[in-house]
């Protein structure tokens, strides 16, 4: 049972930075791999902050505008100085891992001692319930475990409506339109430049943000924790769109949050299960792989019957 | 009210494929004017029509737009004041979106966007009402993406679009030279009608005789990046589909006579 609080935990954590990914990838149509650096960068400064006493919030808020920082250095590589987004993603990440390092002084940070999000929250759930576990259905669930669990799902809700409301208004439509057609929302005024730079600060954010909570979730931070997560997200985001079907903006958001939390299910469960925990980036990239080939193959096993009548 | 002097346009500049688009353009639009803009491919008739949008920078010259110096002004800055069709229907609206939301960007075109709802109850309510009177029956699919529609409802949308909020000039390029002839018709009686109610200053690019006869009050023939013929007033008004194709005839003999009078040159004197 804990291992299953634990997996939702972590999915719905990650949610975050799955919705980082949507909006670069789906959004901008940018596979934005700066997320693979501005996770740990979130996890970094969020860590030295609290280590040094700084309330939660203001570090777990801090870590979101280093990420939006990151995002859009590799906003104004791609726009103004016209790298490849993918390239540019590349250089940010590559000088992230060293700009990491320096805000951590060392390559891992324990936060076993300090408080954080996740302590106040596990204080909060055994205050409410009086008592150190409590009975779910005939578990037994830890209090603090289920308090954390609360607390991450709220996180997902409240950063998944805000996204949400903010992609209706008229900044964040214009937003979506540039990523749909920059041609359109260019002869109607609007600076394609900079909704991109915006675009990836705002993804990077959520992805640090998702990084600080991860590291406050699970204890430390490290400088590797940022290997094949932009990966991870895509995953996130194409189980999403799976689920929900329709590419309805509210949808899709809703679908990349169960999309998070799904995976990181299947993950838990085949670990369980014997699953080389080595392998695992290996197994992601080959279900991003298939599922981003699967679709077109589909289609032409679809075809061919219909071209042969 | 346009006013474009001398500019001059070279694409790839030192290499092989060097083409002098623009050789020097003088053109003065009034206010409330409908200019037809005609032309062989290549003439460089497109070419002006994003010199004036700003899709990219003259070398020489200058372009005024309502007393306003715009040479310098990036395109999205322009189109604060330039309404804009594409040749190609694909190009004007945002597929994956929305009618109502691609309507929401144009009413906000030019404007600094703020977080204030795209979708306002006073933008759904205008919207509806100016949608039916295009007799398509979209009025009730304002939720839809608008990559669901046929060709010739994306360009009447996108005419829409780009005189929601009335702009100081329209750029119609070809707007219909992708659509079925029904389509394009209904496309152009469309143009007319938003051209007039609001007596828009016009600059619109055809491959059509009978559109340049029928449409406008001035017909522009462009030629190797440069106007060729200017017909305006009671001119342009006995103007008819042949007298232009003679006039293009002419352009090509005269071109073919410069040919081979160089050629003859070259035999004789090389």
């Amino acid at each position: 049972m804990t291992l299953l609080l634990g997996a939702f935990t972590i999915g719905l954590i990650l949610s975050l930075l799955a919705m980082g990914v949507y909006v670069s990838f789906r959004i901008f149509d940018v596979p934005d791999i700066t997320t693979d650096g501005s996770i740990t960068l979130g996890a970094a400064i969020a860590a030295v902050l609290l280590v040094n006493g700084y309330n939660p919030l203001v570090a777990t808020a801090a870590a979101a505008v280093g990420g939006a920082v990151a995002g859009s250095v590799t906003g104004v590589l791609h726009t103004r100085f016209k790298i490849n987004a993918l390239l540019s993603g590349i250089l940010v990440m590559t000088a992230l891992y060293s700009v990491n390092l320096h805000v951590m002084g060392r390559s891992n940070i324990p936060l076993m001692q300090a408080r954080t999000l996740t302590s106040y929250s596990e204080k909060a759930g055994q205050w409410l319930i009086g008592a150190n576990d409590f009975n779910l259905f005939g578990w037994r669930v830890g209090a603090g475990d289920a308090a954390v669990l609360v607390t991450a799902l709220l996180a997902a809700i409240i950063v998944g409506y805000a996204l949400y409301l903010f992609f209706r208004t008229n900044v964040g439509t214009a937003m979506r339109a540039t990523g749909n057609n920059p041609q359109m929302i260019r002869a109607l005024g609007a600076n394609v430049e900079r909704n991109i730079i915006l675009g990836l600060a705002l993804s990077n954010g959520l992805v640090a943000l998702s990084g600080a909570l991860l590291a406050q979730y699970q204890g430390f931070a490290d400088a590797q924790m940022g290997i094949g997560m932009v990966v991870w997200g895509l995953a996130s985001v194409i189980i999403g769109e799976a689920l929900v079907g329709g590419s309805s903006l509210g949808l899709t958001i809703i679908g990349t949050i169960l999309g998070s939390v799904l995976f990181r299910l299947l993950v838990a469960i085949a670990l369980r299960w014997g699953l080389n925990p080595n392998d695992l980036k290996l197994i992601t990239a080959l279900f991003v792989f298939a599922a981003l080939v699967l679709p077109r193959v589909m289609r032409q096993m679809k075809g061919r019957p219909r071209s042969a009548a | 009210m346009l006013k474009i002097t001398g500019i001059h346009k070279t694409f790839n500049p030192g290499t092989i494929n060097e083409v002098h688009a623009l050789r020097g353009v003088d053109l003065t639009i009034e206010e409330g004017s409908f200019v037809v803009v005609l032309g062989m491919n290549g003439s460089g008739k497109s070419t002006l029509l994003n010199a004036v949008a700003g899709s990219f920078r003259v070398d020489e010259g200058s372009i005024k737009l309502d007393d306003r110096d715009v040479t310098k002004w990036p395109e999205h800055r322009r189109a604060a004041m330039i309404g804009r069709v594409f040749q190609n229907p694909f190009s004007g609206t945002a597929p994956d979106m929305s009618i109502a939301e691609n309507f929401a960007m144009a009413a906000s075109r030019g404007k600094t966007r703020g977080l204030g709802w795209a979708l306002s109850k006073g933008l759904m309510d205008a919207l509806r009402d100016r949608v039916a009177t295009l007799k398509m029956g979209l009025e009730d699919r304002l939720d839809n993406a608008i990559g669901s529609l046929s060709g010739g409802q994306r360009q009447a949308l996108t005419l829409l679009m780009a005189s929601w909020i009335k702009p100081s000039l329209l750029l119609l390029d070809e707007h219909t030279a992708a659509l079925d002839p029904k389509s394009a018709d209904q496309v152009i009686e469309l143009s007319k009608e938003v051209i007039e109610k609001d007596g828009l200053t016009t600059l619109m690019v055809t491959h059509s005789m009978q559109q340049a006869v029928n449409l406008g009050d001035r017909i522009i023939m462009m030629h190797r990046g440069q106007i060729a013929h200017d017909f305006r007033g009671a001119e342009k008004k006995r103007l008819r589909a042949e007298d232009l194709l003679d006039c293009f005839e002419e352009i090509r003999r005269r071109e073919q006579l410069d040919e081979s009078a160089a050629a003859m040159l070259e035999q004789l004197y090389i």
